[in-house]
């Protein structure tokens, strides 16, 4: 039986996340061609790449939410919350940044966990208490400062969003690189190994490799463009933005999550039998509260960034991000029945989204196109995921 | 090893148990016993309650009143989890089974095997699922595909090796032929008989007759949230059995048999 699955299945290729690492691919040529030569410009990629990193962050996590069949529709207000009232305590305040974050993270917290509890506990609808969510802490947003701005000065905090001081410098963007790509093989040999010591099937050697060999390829070429991106005012090139460090070190985190431990395996065992995950014994209260309170630490992290980069807390600071954060995820594969999704497929979504936007934005289009376009956009992401499912029966 | 089990004390005795929901009495004061390497059929319409007690004794439902005895001594049984902790394992007739995760997942749903790291052994539990799967189907090995789209009889066989594998004591099957061809559900017969042998306690809800008089010691009637009669299963014809399910009418002249 196995042996009559098509190579590219049985060695864990996610034909999806290849058709839209190509539709990507495909997007930035025909915008560099359009745009004159500027878009896949190392300058415009920096940008794009730390741009993506707010809505990136908070996606991987909106997965597992859409996977548990929750949705949190509250993420953009309450990172506006939390973003304004973690400025609020640095500026008006005079907390160090440190103690200001901590104070957002608890009440990140604190908030998620009163939604998690009315959802997993009262068993209200996730999508009607977060509807409420994100009328309640845009509310809260202003409420925290009144409404006035409230910038960051520090400067350390300011390079957590990129911008001037926000990248690591060549030396840094190599180093951290070999020492992935490294990581990348070393594992490869080790889950070859780990197969062979439990007598299990492997794959040919080069099948592994090629599969190694692309990721640790597209690596390298981020960190080559990186590092060609220079400030005219600086000495040194930029390097690996910040945001986009903390973003991979998220997604690689919530991956960790989702393959290896025993809570990432209940969410999608809820999200796709939620009766029998209750009759197997699967405590699903406490999964769920976990989970949001995931989310609380993600968003929180993401609204430093946000805040970072901007300088200042604002009260509109994550407005409408929700759609962004779910039509992330939504493209990049993530089932809203339930179920299934991949935190990978989320960057790439996370990039999509970004690149189509900034892509129209260099080409001139209006406002109003871009937001027709984007909506649509999304709908054809559903579209294809409907059509894909029924094609490879997984629905 | 068989001979060791003593068959003489109840392995369960669920005594006067009730349960309502909203103002329905759905279990209204049943007893029953269940002795080692016994099969028990429970019998009746949809709606007669076996289903709803055999959910209490699997931890699915809280219990309103009346007790539970494993092995003689008074338990409580909260939660699925503790049910599973008395050995008492459950093959439902939904399967209970996450589809869009593969089988080895499946089997361990709950009771993950974890790593000194506390991170998932998915090499261990490979390995242990693929002896399991192919003592029950000896080609059943397209272990790591989602469950949604293994056939009926695979789906079975993940979901009786969840039974198997932890050493179940008391296994509740509910229906659990209902989807299945004639192979399998022989599979399933032998099975049964096989775990009789090493002394598991079963408890079957079904309503085909055949699987009555072929795999039952006992079989125990409901109707209406309450409790007919038990007999020997050798003991009434399948027009008395009949009677008793669609008219709640003990066959007249027969004992009941409270024990095995």
């Amino acid at each position: 039986m196995n042996q009559s699955l098509p190579l590219w299945r049985r060695a864990g290729v996610d034909l999806r996340l290849v058709l839209m690492s190509v539709l990507l691919i495909a997007m930035g040529v025909v915008f560099h061609i359009l745009s004159g030569g500027i878009f896949l410009s190392p300058e415009n990629l920096y940008n794009i790449a730390q741009q993506t990193a707010v809505v990136g962050i908070v996606s991987t996590v909106m997965v597992l939410v859409i996977v548990a069949r929750h949705i949190d529709l509250s993420v953009g207000s309450v990172m506006g919350f939390v973003g304004v009232l973690i400025a609020y305590l640095q500026y008006t305040s005079g907390w160090s940044w440190p103690t200001a974050c901590l104070a957002g993270l608890a009440v990140a917290l604190l908030v998620s966990i009163y939604q998690g509890w009315l959802t997993a506990v009262l068993g209200v609808p996730s999508f009607v208490v977060t509807l409420g969510g994100l009328m309640s802490f845009r509310g809260a947003a202003f409420l925290v400062a009144d409404g006035k701005t409230q910038p960051v000065n520090d400067e350390f905090f300011q390079s957590l969003g990129g911008g001037y001081d926000g990248g690591i410098g060549v030396t840094a963007t190599w180093v951290l690189t070999a020492v992935v790509v490294a990581i990348l093989f070393a594992r490869m040999l080790q889950k070859r190994r780990a197969r062979q010591h439990h007598e299990m099937p492997t794959e040919a050697v080069w099948v592994d490799l090629l599969l190694t060999a692309v990721p640790a390829a597209v690596l390298v070429t981020f960190a080559w463009t990186m590092n060609h991106y220079q400030i005219s005012s600086k000495t040194e090139a930029q390097g690996i933005p910040i945001p986009v460090l903390i973003w991979a070190a998220v997604a690689i985190v919530l991956s960790f999550i989702v393959h290896r431990t025993r809570f990432g395996r209940y969410v999608f065992a809820m999200g796709g039998n939620p009766d029998a995950a209750a009759l197997v014994g699967i405590p699903v209260k406490r999964v769920t509260l976990m989970l949001f309170a995931l989310l609380a630490v993600l968003v929180t992290i993401a609204a430093i960034v946000s805040i970072a980069r901007l300088n200042a807390g604002t009260n509109s600071l994550g407005t409408g991000m929700e759609l962004y954060v779910i039509a992330a995820a939504v493209i990049g594969g993530t089932a809203l029945a339930g179920g299934s999704g991949s935190i990978f497929g989320s960057v790439l979504g996370a990039l999509i989204m970004q690149s189509l936007d900034s892509g129209m934005l260099l080409l001139d289009v209006p406002i109003g196109k871009r937001m027709v376009i984007i909506g649509q956009v999304l709908i054809i992401a559903v579209v294809f995921d409907v059509l894909y499912r029924r094609k490879f029966g997984e629905s | 090893m068989a001979a060791m089990i003593d068959k003489t004390k109840p392995l369960v005795e669920l005594r006067e148990i009730r349960k309502a929901f909203g103002g329905v009495h759905a279990v209204d004061g049943v007893s029953v016993n269940l002795y080692p390497g016994e099969v028990v059929a429970l019998l009746g319409h949809n709606g007669a309650g076996k289903s709803t007690l055999m959910k209490m004794l699997a931890g699915a439902y809280p219990i309103d009143s009346g007790d539970t005895l494993i092995a003689g001594e008074k338990v409580h049984i909260r939660t699925p989890a503790e049910a599973q902790a008395q050995g008492i394992e459950t093959i439902y007739q939904t399967l209970a089974l996450a589809d869009n995760l593969d089988s080895v997942s499946n089997l361990f749903l709950g009771r993950e095997k974890m790593t000194r790291w506390n991170t998932l052994d998915d090499h261990f539990m490979e390995g242990a699922a693929r002896k399991v799967f192919h003592r029950l189907n000896k080609n059943f090995t397209n272990i790591r595909v989602p469950v949604r789209r293994l056939s009926g009889g695979q789906r079975q066989v993940v979901a009786i090796s969840r039974a198997l594998y932890f050493n179940a004591r008391i296994l509740i099957m509910d229906e659990p032929c209902a989807a299945l061809g004639p192979e399998e559900t022989a599979m399933v017969g032998r099975l049964v008989k096989q775990l009789k042998d090493d002394g598991v306690g079963i408890f079957l809800i079904t309503h085909d007759m055949p699987d009555v008089f072929g795999l039952s010691d006992r079989l125990a009637v409901m109707k209406n949230g309450r409790l007919v009669g038990t007999y020997r299963t050798a003991d009434v014809t399948e027009d008395e059995v009949l009677g008793m399910i669609i008219a709640g009418k003990r066959p007249e002249g027969k004992t009941q048999a409270e024990h095995a």
